[in-house]
């Protein structure tokens, strides 16, 4: 731990509303040096909201956020944070070479540009004028701003927006060289397979809350993390949906009919191998019996269907609103 | 903060159109008007020649710093390089610093290339009235570059073409850039920066001085302009 206090940032109860829409709400949160921190949540949860409020772009209307210890504004002028934004534009008619000449010139701990330029992986284009370049080339001169110089906390907004599969993984190795570099890694990514490969650390915000915080194993067993799905004949035996609810670790429980009588049965659990020791010690049949691990994209549609749930029973006691995040969740 | 204000002066001079508009189409103008008037004087008696040479010169600088400023600004806040700017160690003001310190550079390409032609054309100065005139005209830009940043943080990009382009025509319709203002529109005139910005060039006539109401005026326009772009500024500054 390079600072004293072990925080390399700190969200206390922040929340921040445009007009009526609530964008980030009582947001608790403490950073540690060293982590690779995913940020997960749909379109409108309040990630770039959050990444603003943690930059000091924009002021909390309520709470505080903290980056080493100090304000966003002074860890940033003391070249202690880099960001490459979703919104973040670039100087036109200026060669990428001399843009990033300028980044690493107004760091207080600048790196020297060719290293940069290398380390993000654009010195072949670094003579290219900026407004010439394709989208994910953009995106990559936008990662050579935020490694221009020492920093000790790297925010990314949604960074691999616009790459091509090869060019993706380029980035993300260059990523990993900074993170084994002990600096800490916080980025915003749709893409949960980021989150799940590259993350040792995985937030899930929906509707501007945290509704998770962990490893994405924790978050994948939060959420139910395994598929039990099996057919139940009717010469086997009558079925007792009961029964079913009933076993271990069961999250959900999903049971549809065919015209023969076979019914196909997918539950989804925390605890796949007693479910499945259940079932037998339930005197069930179960055929074609098949257990998958469900991705993080399901557990986390699961994470954030339930919270949708939760809110709208904490809203009106709305029975039917079960069956619709049952349906979301399948 | 100074690599910023030379990175931003030389995107400016290697901006195509930028040379286009303000500095060659200026120049242009120019020599048309000199063949129109055919060595003739406008009204009031001053040669076509030297009256041109002072609004065209003006006119250029105008288009140069408002366009500089008011475009430009506007479309980097539209497209994130002003937040991007705000993640780096520079202070806030140092990118309003940038622009203006670009627009003041690159206003005397537009002034010297028609003071050229001036001269190749017979316009008879002193060294010391070439100098002080274009000592004049350089610090009058400065009006207009105050002006630009305020409409550049008033408005979107697609709106601020168009602002510019009436703003920027209207004055020097009524300013003195196309013809003389007649006596009867002097009265309004007097509230219309580029008109004030034209009479600078006054003293190099003989037997005028520095026109004071006139700088009085544009002391005034430049202080108007500041405050209101300060406060536009910070307006943007708290959105981010």
């Amino acid at each position: 731990m390079r600072n004293g206090t072990g925080e390399v940032a700190a969200f206390r109860n922040v929340s921040k509303s445009y007009g009526r829409v609530r964008a980030v709400d009582g947001l608790d949160l403490v950073l540690h040096p060293g982590e690779t921190v995913a940020l997960l949540g749909p379109n409108g949860a309040g990630k770039s909201s959050s990444l603003d409020l943690l930059l000091g772009l924009r002021e909390p209307d309520r709470g505080s956020v903290s980056l080493f210890g100090t304000t966003p504004r002074a860890a940033v002028e003391a070249g202690r944070v880099g960001a490459m934004l979703q919104s973040g534009g670039l100087m036109s008619d200026v060669k990428v070479r001399e843009l990033v000449a300028f980044a690493c010139a107004v760091h207080p701990r600048g790196h020297r540009p060719a290293e940069v330029l290398t380390q993000a992986g654009i010195t072949e284009i670094a003579d290219r004028r900026v407004d010439k370049l394709s989208g994910g080339q953009e995106q990559r001169v936008r990662f050579a701003l935020a490694i221009a110089g020492a920093n000790d906390l790297i925010v990314l907004d949604e960074p691999t927006t616009g790459m091509d599969v090869s060019v993706r993984r380029q980035f993300w190795a260059a990523m990993r060289a900074e993170a084994d570099a002990g600096r800490t890694v916080l980025f915003a990514t749709h893409y949960l397979e980021e989150a799940d490969t590259i993350a040792d650390r995985v937030l899930v915000l929906h509707k501007g809350r945290l509704i998770a915080d962990g490893t994405s194993a924790e978050i994948k067993a939060k959420a139910g993390a395994r598929r039990i799905s099996f057919e139940l004949h009717p010469d086997d035996g009558p079925v007792d949906e009961a029964a079913l609810r009933a076993l271990p670790g069961t999250v959900s429980l999903d049971l549809t009919g065919r015209p023969d009588g076979v019914r196909t049965v997918r539950i989804r659990s925390t605890d796949a191998d007693a479910g499945v020791a259940g079932l037998y010690r339930a005197g069930l049949f179960p055929r074609g019996l098949e257990v998958t691990s469900l991705g993080l994209e399901q557990a986390f549609l699961t994470i954030t269907g339930a919270q949708d749930e939760h809110d709208s029973q904490d809203e009106r006691q709305d029975e039917r609103q079960d069956e619709k995040v049952e349906e979301n969740a399948r | 903060m100074t690599t910023l204000i030379k990175l931003e002066i030389m995107r400016t001079l290697r901006n195509k159109r930028y040379l286009l508009f303000t500095v060659l189409y200026p120049a242009l103008l120019y020599v048309f008007f000199i063949s129109a008037y055919s060595g003739g004087s406008v009204a009031g008696g001053i040669p076509a020649k030297s009256y041109f040479m002072v609004s065209m010169a003006t006119f250029g600088a105008v288009g140069a710093v408002l366009t500089g400023s008011a475009q430009r600004i506007s479309l980097e806040r539209k497209s994130g390089w002003v937040r991007q700017l705000r993640l780096t160690a520079l202070p806030g003001r140092a990118y309003t610093l940038g622009k203006i310190a670009a627009c003041a550079v690159t206003t005397l390409p537009a002034i010297g290339v028609v003071f050229a032609i001036g001269a190749i054309e017979g316009v008879h100065l002193s060294a010391a009235q070439w100098l002080g005139l274009a000592a004049a005209l350089w610090l009058g830009s400065f009006v207009f570059a105050a002006l630009g940043v305020a409409l550049g943080y008033a408005a979107q990009p697609d709106a601020v073409q168009p602002i510019v382009m009436i703003v920027y025509m209207l004055m020097a319709l009524f300013g003195g850039t196309w013809f003389p203002v007649g006596d009867s529109l002097k009265k309004f005139a007097q509230f219309n920066p580029v008109y004030l910005y034209n009479r600078l060039a006054g003293f190099v006539q003989p037997g005028h001085t520095l026109d004071t109401t006139a700088v009085a005026g544009l002391a005034a326009f430049l202080a108007l302009f500041v405050a209101v772009a300060a406060h536009l500024y910070r307006k943007d500054a708290r959105q981010a």
